[in-house]
């Protein structure tokens, strides 16, 4: 056995963490705001479809999927405070007015032959642009100051991908005839624009890089007015 | 999606049959047979178990449903200022439970041998989690029928053990533990969100009551010889029941069987 007196890095050879990340702490509590944001909206909408879908499968899919999501708003909710922020209501909120009209479209859908809207909406648009933005902040981060943050993400990455294969698959099974493809992918256009002009789940920056709507020149809207 | 979605509407597939609450309580199959043909208390002993189980597994099946959507429609009904963000956290927590009872009930229900439509389905239960007071509903869906719950199981457990069923017995342990949760939850609302307000308390007290009163209907509910389901006390204490509520309950089954003769 080695001799326990002789002195030891502080961090295990293999241990490659570095100091530096991208956020600041400002930044990590805004980010994580905006996560509880649409945490909360989408457990809320998951919960109130249940009642709306007649397929039993993809019931008790949103009952354990509305969970997961409430879970997922409860650990950012309880992270704020941790990032300095005491007053945790004033920054939970969309990130633009954009993200607030997504969501008002894809928690419109309410009638029961709707079920392939509804969850193109959640598992075709929302999860994977989740996805991408929570992995994008595991990648940017300070591995050793903001550790607490990492650990929430690895834990609700391997919700979101696991609930967004099995809405995917879920989806795959609905889908079965061409109208019935047509109808998904119109679907999906109509929110994915609505979700581009909000920039994704934490607004312009989501992935890290400035948003094309960052930039009037080249903003359709602009052009088009 | 709007707010408050009427039981009417409530989505099913094309197995499942409707009833209304009305037409079971005024079916003469039920309402005019002799004492001695009335359904009793659940043992293995009663020539109609085997079917009896069955009926009622089916009515688990489509209560939990039924309560999925409930809970689920309480996370999405109101809004922060109406219900507290850890309330819908609860109520979310609830919506994956019911999402396990209701696959365990399908799976259940095919180990007794029955199938989802097999039996008619009443949406009361659904009914009692529409009330737009988030505390009255809480108080409705987590203490009245939820302790409900809590009897119905336990009956089903001691069914299971009485009849050597190990399956019925071992998913009826685990859902019951589930039930005490929900109503450990509706009772603990309760309390803090009328702690400042025992007019609005008393409001959703009586609320209860009347649920609870609708389900010892005609003695279906209670702690004897004559009730299918059985009161169960200790689990209710659990729960937070205290023995008075435990008592009005029995009492109040007491007096629909004598009132039905």
């Amino acid at each position: 056995m080695a001799d326990p007196h002789e002195p030891r890095s502080p961090f295990a050879p293999w241990d490659r963490r570095e100091l530096p990340g991208l956020f600041t702490v400002e930044e990590s509590a805004r980010r994580v705001g905006h996560y509880a944001w649409i945490e909360m909206r989408l457990f809320e909408a998951l919960g109130g479809w249940v009642a709306t879908v007649p397929e039993l499968d993809v019931k008790t899919m949103l009952g354990r999927h509305c969970y997961h999501h409430a879970w997922h708003a409860e650990l950012w909710v309880k992270r704020l405070p941790e990032l300095r922020e005491m007053r945790p209501e004033r920054l939970v909120k969309a990130p633009n007015a954009d993200l607030e009209a997504f969501v008002a479209a894809m928690t419109e859908p309410e009638a029961p032959e709707l079920t392939i809207e509804k969850l193109v909406g959640v598992y075709r648009v929302l999860l994977p642009r989740k996805i991408g933005a929570y992995t994008y902040h595991l990648a940017a981060t300070s591995r050793i100051t903001d550790a607490p943050t990492m650990r929430s993400l690895g834990f609700i990455l391997e919700d979101e991908t696991t609930d967004w294969r099995e809405g995917e698959m879920v989806l795959q099974s609905l889908i079965q005839t061409d109208d019935e493809v047509q109808r998904a992918a119109r679907r999906q256009a109509e929110l994915e624009t609505l979700m581009n002009r909000a920039g994704g789940i934490a607004g312009p920056g989501s992935l890290g890089q400035p948003s094309p709507h960052d930039l009037p020149a080249k903003d359709s809207r602009v052009g088009a007015a | 999606m709007r707010k408050i979605f009427p039981a009417e509407d409530l989505a099913r597939d094309g197995r499942f049959r409707r009833a209304r609450m009305e037409d079971r309580f005024e079916d003469p199959r039920t309402k005019l047979a002799p004492p001695e043909r009335r359904a009793r208390k659940l043992t293995p002993e009663r020539p109609d178990a085997a079917h009896a189980a069955r009926q009622m597994m089916h009515g688990i099946f489509v209560g939990e449903i039924q309560a999925l959507e409930g809970a689920g429609r309480t996370v999405w009904d109101f809004d922060d200022d109406e219900a507290p963000f850890a309330l819908k956290l609860d109520m979310a927590r609830q919506c994956w439970d019911e999402a396990r009872h209701t696959e365990i009930s399908v799976k259940l229900g095919e180990h007794m041998g029955t199938e989802i439509g097999e039996f008619a389905e009443t949406t009361f239960l659904y009914q009692a989690s529409c009330n737009p007071d988030p505390v009255l509903r809480l108080t409705g869906v987590n203490r009245a029928l939820e302790g409900l719950a809590i009897d119905v199981f336990n009956t089903m457990r001691e069914f299971g053990e009485a009849c050597g069923d190990p399956v019925l017995t071992f998913c009826e342990d685990w859902m019951l533990a589930d039930e005490v949760t929900h109503v450990k939850m509706g009772s603990d609302w309760l309390r803090r969100l009328t702690e400042q307000d025992p007019e609005r308390r008393e409001r959703a007290l009586e609320f209860q009551r009347v649920v609870d009163k609708l389900f010892s209907f005609r003695g279906f509910r209670g702690e004897g010889e004559e009730n299918p389901i059985q009161l169960a006390r200790t689990f209710r204490r659990m729960a937070g029941f205290d023995d008075t509520e435990i008592d009005e309950i029995a009492e109040a089954s007491k007096e629909d069987v004598a009132a039905a003769g």
